[in-house]
């Protein structure tokens, strides 16, 4: 998979030169160079049709589609992964605080209701198989 | 002690002030039979509790293989990514994302009308045979000779780059459009200074040499005159 994504790679990489030096000849056309861009052109013909070959290797690549309007707007695409590692921080922060908050209820409440229903509370633990004393 | 004393208290209210009427299960009744109560909950995942005295009691849910008790950037293997990018600064530009590509790819897509997502909403007619063009097609691309005019040429500029390009295929793309004739003359430069250099060199190791013969010439004749001080030239070389 990794190869063939190598591969394809490459072969647009040829395509992109192709083209690039297709432009340079025409920027400044010499007369001589006709038979050059003639083979330029059969040869851009080729890269699409070994273009079209692999154009099937890629359909188990998942991309986010969020990530082609970062393309679209001329910004970094790895721009996305950032944003979304930031995110993904921020949002892990926001879960990490609500996880300590309950602790906390939990052992407060379990602490209370102790003190004040004692022997439910020991029937509670005997239920849910935690014998553990609150503390 | 207060909150012990009202449940006390809660035992003696009447069962109708419990939502559920006489079935309330705040109203304590003593076991008499030893068993405790049980809850059977049909639906999905039907489950029988031995609630005991307590009401609305539901079985914990389940444990999931996948929490976030569980280091998730590992678990994906983003932790190369979260690595290279937490915290840290990226280039804002796409063209710093690809350094060697030519043209302008900087721009907003919709204005060239090179959005990858007009390519998603209207995708290109495809299905049709690639071939080879024939000579009565490749006639069809024969070309006046002389430059292109000055409209369509500064279309074609690339962005001038800071950093000098490594890669030796794309040396030319740093400045503006680069011409046949240029690349060559520049190819030429590089070559005769590189020669230049090699000869220089040469000559350096010719004088070199000479000067070592000459030094063991005049050990060699032990003469008085030439037994003092050294010579400029011997100077340079010891």
């Amino acid at each position: 998979m990794a190869n063939s994504l190598e591969n394809l790679e490459t072969q647009l990489e040829l395509f992109i030169e192709n083209v690039r030096q297709i432009r340079i000849i025409v920027g400044d056309f010499q007369p001589q160079g006709q038979n050059v861009l003639n083979q330029k052109i059969q040869s851009l013909v080729h890269g699409l049709q070994e273009i079209d070959k692999l154009k099937s290797l890629p359909q188990e690549v998942h991309i986010p589609l969020e990530v082609f309007d970062y393309i679209d707007q001329g910004r970094n695409p790895q721009l996305y992964t950032k944003d979304c590692i930031e995110k993904a921080l921020t949002k892990n922060e926001q879960v990490r605080g609500k996880i300590e908050a309950y602790k906390k209820f939990k052992t407060l409440l379990a602490t209370q209701l102790n003190n004040v229903f004692p022997n439910e509370l020991t029937k509670y633990r005997a239920i849910r198989g935690d014998e553990r004393t609150v503390t | 002690m207060m909150m012990a004393d009202q449940f006390r208290k809660a035992e003696q209210y009447s069962p109708k002030s419990s939502p559920r009427g006489a079935r309330s299960p705040v109203v304590s009744r003593q076991d008499s039979t030893g068993t405790l109560k049980t809850t059977i909950s049909l639906g999905k995942n039907p489950s029988i509790v031995h609630s005991g005295p307590f009401y609305l009691m539901k079985e914990p849910p389940d444990v999931k293989d996948l929490t976030g008790a569980t280091n998730l950037m590992e678990h994906y293997r983003l932790e190369h990514s979260y690595n290279k990018f937490s915290g840290k600064k990226v280039k804002e530009q796409l063209s710093s994302f690809l350094p060697y590509l030519p043209g302008m790819i900087d721009t907003p897509g919709h204005q060239d009308n090179s959005s990858l997502r007009s390519v998603i909403e209207k995708p290109p007619i495809g299905g049709k045979e690639l071939l080879p063009l024939t000579s009565v097609q490749l006639a069809g691309f024969r070309l006046h000779p002389g430059p292109l005019p000055e409209q369509y040429r500064c279309v074609n500029q690339t962005p001038q780059r800071k950093h000098k390009n490594k890669h030796k295929k794309h040396k030319h793309k740093a400045g503006e459009t680069p011409s046949q004739e240029t690349q060559v003359t520049e190819v030429g430069q590089d070559t005769h200074e590189k020669k230049h250099k090699k000869q220089k060199r040469h000559d350096e190791e010719k004088e070199r040499k000479k000067r070592k013969k000459e030094k063991k010439r005049k050990k060699q004749k032990h003469s008085p005159e030439h037994s003092g001080g050294l010579t400029p030239s011997q100077h340079s070389s010891g």
